[in-house]
């Protein structure tokens, strides 16, 4: 693969969704290509970012209050 | 880091912690399937396993409806769905799905209920610069640079309301990829679009929230015009 390819494809492989044999050849050109490794962290840094920020836990009082509407 | 592989096994649609997995599919979330009910006395699914997933819901719930308050009432809202269309639920698939689903079915009915001036299945065909006002002047736009130094000292809270504040098409499948973990495939079945407008959405979701958070960073300071190269 070369840079344009693996560019187009570096998204889905963030989000693990590329075949197995797509996935050795992008991680083949990353650890060549120092250009596009800046590129892969950047663009891995938002989901990671979105994931960290959302972590909150649902109220007690919600689950108590499903729980006891539901009987 | 989400950049980490690992084997899961054909026909197991969620790893042990719950994240995506490519292996799962339409079959497993059959909320609109028919299909003989099953027994009474055989239940599909406890309580107990439904409530498992109660925080990936209310998180998810928060963003979508952007308040505690109403966030509870739609998680509250899906339970109650959940446990009345029990039967519905095919025994052994992705439980966890199958609510996301009734969720994101709940969401989008009452976000069109009160959302009467906006076609949104038209924000496909819309350039991201009139969908997002900080967009909407060159000028503000920082280069990509620029934008990764931005990310560096991002505040959650940032990141909480410039998620908020995307387009509802948008804000939903960045929702369920990066908050909840869903793969491309699940989200396409849950919300009931192409493959493609999954990608789409969630592309441009997220050069959104990256140009939406250096612009917060370049209001409050931490980042200059002048520090681009």
């Amino acid at each position: 693969m070369n840079c344009t390819e693996v560019v187009t494809l570096l998204e889905q492989y963030v989000d693990r969704e590329l075949s197995s044999e797509e996935i050795k050849e992008v991680q083949a050109h990353l650890d060549a290509c120092p250009p596009c490794l800046t590129l892969f962290h950047f663009e891995a840094s938002m989901p990671r970012l979105v994931h960290r920020a959302c972590n909150e836990s649902a109220p007690e009082s919600l689950k108590q209050r499903i729980l006891s509407q539901r009987s | 880091m989400r950049y980490y592989f690992y084997t899961i096994p054909v026909g197991v649609p969620f790893t042990a912690n719950g994240r995506r997995s490519r292996t799962s599919g339409r079959a497993s979330i059959a909320i609109s399937q028919s299909r003989q009910p099953l027994p009474p006395a055989e239940p599909s699914f406890t309580d107990d396993e439904a409530l498992q997933h109660i925080d990936a819901l209310y998180r998810t719930a928060l963003r979508l409806t952007r308040n505690p308050a109403d966030a509870e009432d739609l998680v509250q809202d899906t339970y109650l769905r959940a446990f009345r269309f029990r039967e519905q639920f095919v025994a052994g698939s992705n439980l966890r799905a199958w609510l996301f689903k009734i969720l994101s079915n709940t969401a989008i009915s009452r976000f069109r209920h009160t959302s009467h001036d906006r076609d949104n299945t038209s924000l496909d065909d819309i350039e991201e610069a009139a969908l997002y006002p900080q967009l909407a002047n060159g000028a503000a736009r920082l280069p990509e640079s620029a934008e990764e130094e931005a990310l560096g000292g991002i505040l959650d809270i940032d990141v909480r309301r410039a998620l908020e504040e995307l387009p509802e098409p948008f804000k939903l499948v960045v929702v369920l990829s990066d908050v909840a973990g869903f793969s491309y495939k699940e989200i396409a079945d849950m919300i009931e679009v192409p493959l493609g407008t999954v990608m789409s959405r969630l592309f441009r979701g997220r050069r959104i929230l990256r140009r939406a958070l250096a612009d917060y960073a370049r209001q409050s300071g931490r980042v200059t015009e002048e520090s681009a190269p």
